[in-house]
């Protein structure tokens, strides 16, 4: 039987203002990325806590991909700011862990974006698909 | 000792302080307590306990000044525990003005196990200085690790956590009223070993705000080396945001506000 390609689960959490109108955008054009991305909408990427995240791994994520506007562009002003404070630490955190910090991947995608966006799925989902699914994943399997 | 207990003594019967929190002995055992102007002979049994006989002073300072707002108290402190009062003054938790220090310098020794870069508070009445030790080897040995000997050694250490909380209840920075810990949408309930995710949600909230005093990893019943992962957590602050945890100089802590410039980039894919 051929080996059926390695289909990962990814979690997006899209700023409602920028990255998730960029989506939309997108698929109004007909960009092509791959459907591994599940959307959640947030309404700004500063929304997004570290432990949503930890939390998307821990129930089988393999990549989550965060997207915001861009510095400056920020519906709420500097909800940006903390964005890239809180996943810029948390990638670094992951690090040290033995973690693949690889697989939290933050974008700044404006809602005129929509090639932008389908580029970076694509890259991103193709970067996860060669890592192989989330180690977490693999032990969550094996407990349960 | 003397120094101490005369210090005390002048600030409760001149009524600058309604008590001293410190410790007592009894038993044998040193005890975490409070000294009051009402029973001033207690004082002669006030110590200083050994660095292995530590309890979380500045946490019951909290409760103390939540429960007597009006009022001001005097603690004995070692160089953590006043990294924690002034962290705690931060994020608004105590008030300066109503704390007085009483402070105690750690040995060398204590310093050494301890890792400690700041061994000492900023008022000595007890205790000699002795030298900081400004690196972890702790830290610098996992950090010499391949990625996935690191994983392997840190899955090893969360597969034995018990979910006491123990970690979470002895840890004087530990002030909020609801625990991302025990939040049922975001960590699984009723799970032990708890999900793995569990060490590292708790060691994104100490970051920026643990004082390295150690007490959640004796607390521990596991063994987990927490206080390599919280010391990791605060150099990243350093590295990233410059950020000195506990120290009065640096300004807030970099997730208790938005800040004014944006100094990072984000990875490229
Ligand atoms: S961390 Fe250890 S050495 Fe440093 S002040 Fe506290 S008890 Fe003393
Ligand atoms: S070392 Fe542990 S107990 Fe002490 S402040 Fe840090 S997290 Fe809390
Ligand atoms: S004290 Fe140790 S065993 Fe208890 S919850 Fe914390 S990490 Fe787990
Ligand atoms: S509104 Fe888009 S990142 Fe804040």
């Amino acid at each position: 039987m051929a080996e059926q390609e390695f289909q990962p689960k990814i979690i997006g959490f899209f700023c409602n203002w920028c990255t998730y109108a960029g989506a939309d955008l997108a698929g109004v054009t007909r960009l092509q990325y791959p459907p591994n991305i599940r959307v959640i909408r947030v309404m700004c990427s500063g929304t997004v806590s570290p432990h949503h995240v930890l939390r998307a791994f821990q129930k089988g994520a393999d990549g989550v991909l965060i997207g915001g506007c861009h510095i400056g562009d920020c519906h709420y002003l500097r909800g940006n700011y903390m964005t890239i404070k809180r996943m810029r630490f948390l990638q670094d955190l992951l690090k040290f862990t033995g973690f693949e910090a690889d697989r939290l991947h933050l974008e700044w995608i404006s809602a005129a974006e929509g090639p932008k966006l389908a580029q970076t799925v694509t890259a991103f989902t193709n970067k996860i698909k060669s890592m192989g699914p989330s180690p977490l994943k693999r032990l969550t399997a094996k407990a349960a | 000792m003397d120094k101490i207990r005369k210090k005390v003594k002048s600030l409760l019967t001149e009524g600058k302080v309604a008590g001293y929190l410190g410790y007592i002995l009894r038993e044998g055992h040193p005890l975490p307590h409070l000294f009051t102007r009402d029973h001033l002979a207690e004082l002669e049994q006030a110590v200083v306990p050994p660095g292995d006989a530590r309890y979380p002073l500045d946490k019951i300072l909290q409760a103390l000044a939540r429960r007597y707002p009006e009022d001001t108290f005097t603690i004995q402190v070692r160089g953590c525990d006043e990294r924690g009062l002034n962290e705690l003054y931060k994020w608004g938790q105590l008030d300066p003005d109503k704390v007085v220090l009483v402070g105690v310098a750690c040995p060398q020794e204590q310093a050494d196990y301890c890792e400690c870069p700041g061994p000492y508070p900023s008022v000595v009445d007890y205790g000699e200085k002795c030298n900081p030790v400004p690196q972890s080897r702790r830290v610098a040995r996992i950090d010499s690790l391949g990625q996935e000997a690191a994983f392997q050694e840190w899955l090893g250490h969360f597969a034995r956590c018990v979910k006491c909380y123990g970690c979470r209840d002895v840890c004087p920075m530990c002030f909020c009223k609801e625990c991302g810990l025990e939040h049922p949408e975001l960590m699984s309930i009723g799970k032990v070993p708890p999900d793995t995710i569990f060490q590292l949600v708790r060691a994104i909230h100490m970051a920026g705000r643990c004082i390295d005093c150690g007490l959640c990893e004796e607390a521990c019943p596991a063994d987990i080396p927490l206080r390599v992962l919280y010391k990791k957590g605060n150099l990243l602050v350093k590295e990233l945001f410059d950020y000195d945890t506990g120290s009065l100089g640096t300004g807030l802590s970099p997730w208790k506000s938005l800040g004014d410039e944006v100094t990072l980039e984000t990875k490229p894919l």
